[in-house]
């Protein structure tokens, strides 16, 4: 029990420690390559640009809407049950959660068309992981405190299990074209290539305990859970069988589902931005429209049904003559029948979180003269109609994903600084469920052809990291080329 | 200058960022959390009309079952049950005193309790009463040995007799009310 609940909350708060998937750094950070991942459709200036395989771009978000690390965890002295009790049981509610995203580049290569200057092309490798887990409120109050004392008479809602986790590698390939002097247009393709996925999102049910009918207590649950899984079975038995190659035979496994060996899904990538005026600009993207189809390795989970109990029963004259003495296996027959659980390997689908941007840009404090003016590929270089002749931006940016329960949120209000081709910088102020003072910084540096990037949210947080509800940081390094030679 | 101000303002992003510390953590506390669920359940009902009773004949035992009860033996049950309680209800609207033993029985058939009720003929109102096991009650190895019950149910009046009440019965409820120590 004791290793159960360590693992439940090591997963609470380090697996699966709330991280919500918004980049709203990124997002429209024209001078990092990595920006046309977040919108296909973002301007692009540059000749090509190449990511240093495997740190060109690495990013770890995390959040929780709810308790904090320090709130439980802080050696204050506070008994650790009574913490838990006001802080976790008696505050967070069902659509509180915890969440995880992180993601890795493989390596990732742009270029421009050599017969078609005006498109962009991109295309790589990159590995996501991704993690929300609501919490459990009805289920984990009835663990804590039973079902009886106060709660006789409390409808516990089964439909609290809320989750979905998957691991996946993304090949992509994508296009940006400038259709004209004020629109570029994006699109992005990508195949899924799943390593694991978890999904437990579609629970109903109820349980409650009352006075009965009958007998003093008559309990009643009615359930329709399902928890599907694919890929997680095989690393599982490789982990059970323990054989002396373990870890061999994870990695193998490992990188044969990297390399399109597991299930496999398509997405798509769309994006624009659009130049009102030559100081405002209006940009959107949708990420991650596809799905996965699961079915290689599946295993199901399912408990259904319904059914009251009150305990044995003894009603004269009828039961008179019944001599059965194994009333209490008769009573928990009964229970299984009404409440069939079982394990299936039926295929499913399960589809990516897609997310939406959108932004609004204001630019401002012309420059003197463009930052791209020799970039040779006279595409985003026409003085006076390009934002890069100017300094500085400010604007809005929305941010919305699809989660199990509903959409999530964020608003975002920033303001960007050029200094020259050498760096820029992007402050934000980012309000949602996680943080109403998240407050981020981001850099981009320019040292010849090497760029380095990096990211990092909520730092007002940073004074007490372990307080925080949210935390991101997203780094990389590239090669780009601005020039002919 | 201006050039200047925002170094300065990177400079102190990235101060934010190297600087960040946090309070001192101490994660052994969850070996500290007390989990302790109260769970409640129904556990026997008994149910006679009058004619049964009658039936049987006057001061005879009316009803006699030997059943296996292992909800208390459980494993996961007998490790973690703290303390707990039994309440019983019973109402008896027929014409004749009654009695209701219920013992508790080991795996060899031994007895290891019983709780006995008189209940008066009709008007005898609700007779209850709340058993406590554990601390201050009796002992828990009454019921961590249980596997199985008898109940004896014996007329000790008439066997002739009808209660002016319409549909007379005995009834039996019972319930558990128990404290687990899972952490």
């Amino acid at each position: 029990m004791k290793a159960i609940l360590k693992i439940s909350f090591i997963a609470l708060f380090f697996g699966v420690n709330g991280f919500a998937q918004n980049k709203e750094l990124l997002y429209d950070f024209y001078e990092i390559p990595q920006s046309l991942l977040v919108n296909p459709g973002v301007k692009t200036s540059q000749k090509w640009h190449a990511g240093i395989p495997v740190i060109s771009g690495v990013s770890v978000q995390g959040a929780t809407s709810g308790v904090t690390v320090n709130n439980l965890f802080a050696n204050d002295g506070i008994d650790f049950t009574t913490k838990v009790q006001e802080r976790l049981l008696d505050v967070m509610k069902d659509k509180d959660d915890f969440s995880s995203t992180s993601q890795i580049e493989g390596f990732t290569v742009g270029f421009r068309g050599k017969n078609r200057p005006d498109d962009y092309y991109s295309f790589g490798m990159y590995g996501e992981m991704d993690i929300i887990s609501y919490w459990p409120k009805d289920l984990a109050i009835l663990a804590f405190e039973g079902n009886g004392g106060n709660n006789i008479g409390r409808t516990f809602d089964l439909g609290d299990l809320n989750l979905r986790g998957e691991m996946v590698n993304v090949f992509h390939f994508g296009i940006n074209r400038k259709v004209n002097s004020v629109l570029t247009l994006g699109a992005r393709a990508k195949i899924y290539s799943s390593i694991f996925q978890f999904q437990s999102i579609n629970n109903s049910g109820s349980f409650a305990t009352t006075q009965g009918a009958n007998n003093m207590y008559e309990s009643s649950i009615s359930a329709d859970m399902q928890l599907q899984t694919a890929g997680i079975r095989r690393f599982y038995d490789i982990v059970e069988e323990d054989t002396g190659t373990t870890r061999k035979d994870v990695t193998n496994l490992f990188t044969e589902r990297v390399l399109l060996g597991g299930n496999l899904g398509l997405g798509l990538d769309f994006g624009f931005s659009y130049q009102l005026n030559p100081q405002t600009t209006i940009t959107g993207s949708l990420l991650d429209l596809g799905f996965i189809s699961n079915s290689k390795d599946v295993w199901n989970y399912t408990f259904s049904g319904s059914t009251t109990t009150d305990g044995i029963s003894v009603f004269l004259p009828e039961d008179i003559n019944n001599v059965d003495n194994d009333l209490w296996q008769e009573l928990i027959d009964e229970i299984d029948q009404a409440l069939p659980h079982g394990e299936n390997e039926s295929s499913y689908i399960s589809w990516r979180p897609v997310k939406v941007y959108g932004s609004v840009r204001y630019d401002f404090g012309e420059g003197g003269s463009s930052l791209f003016e020799n970039c040779g590929c006279a595409i985003n270089a026409e003085s006076g109609s390009n934002r890069d002749y100017y300094r500085n931006g400010v604007g809005g940016q929305l941010f919305m994903m699809k989660r199990p329960r509903g959409v999530q949120a964020a608003l975002t209000a920033f303001y960007q600084r050029r200094f020259g081709k050498a760096f820029s910088l992007k402050t934000t102020y980012t309000i949602d469920k996680y943080s109403y003072t998240n407050i981020g910084l981001g850099a981009n540096f320019q040292m010849g052809p090497v760029n380095f990037y990096v990211l990092a949210d909520n730092l007002l947080s940073y004074s007490n990291i372990a307080d925080s509800h949210y935390a991101s940081l997203q780094f990389g390094f590239n090669i780009i080329s601005w020039n002919n030679n | 200058m201006k050039k200047l101000r925002y170094l300065g303002l990177l400079a102190m992003g990235l101060l934010f960022f190297v600087t960040s510390c946090s309070d001192e953590q101490d994660f052994s506390q969850i070996d500290d959390l007390n989990i302790t669920p109260t769970i409640s359940s129904g556990l026997f009902y008994f149910e006679s009309d009058e004619e049964t009773i009658n039936t049987a004949g006057a001061l005879s035992t009316f009803y006699s079952r030997e059943a296996t009860f292992n909800a208390f033996s459980e494993r996961f049950v007998a490790e973690h049950v703290l303390e707990g309680s039994i309440g019983y209800v019973i109402e008896n609207t027929t014409s004749k005193e009654i009695q209701i033993a219920i013992q508790f029985l080991n795996d060899d058939g031994r007895v290891l309790d019983t709780e006995i009720f008189d209940i008066e003929a009709d008007p005898s109102g609700i007779l209850t009463r709340e058993v406590f096991y554990g601390t201050g009650g009796k002992s828990l190895d009454i019921l961590v040995n249980t596997t199985g019950f008898r109940i004896l149910a014996r007329n000790l009046g008439d066997g002739t007799s009808e209660s002016s009440t319409q549909d007379s019965k005995i009834i039996l409820q019972s319930g558990g009310e128990f404290l687990f120590e899972l952490q």
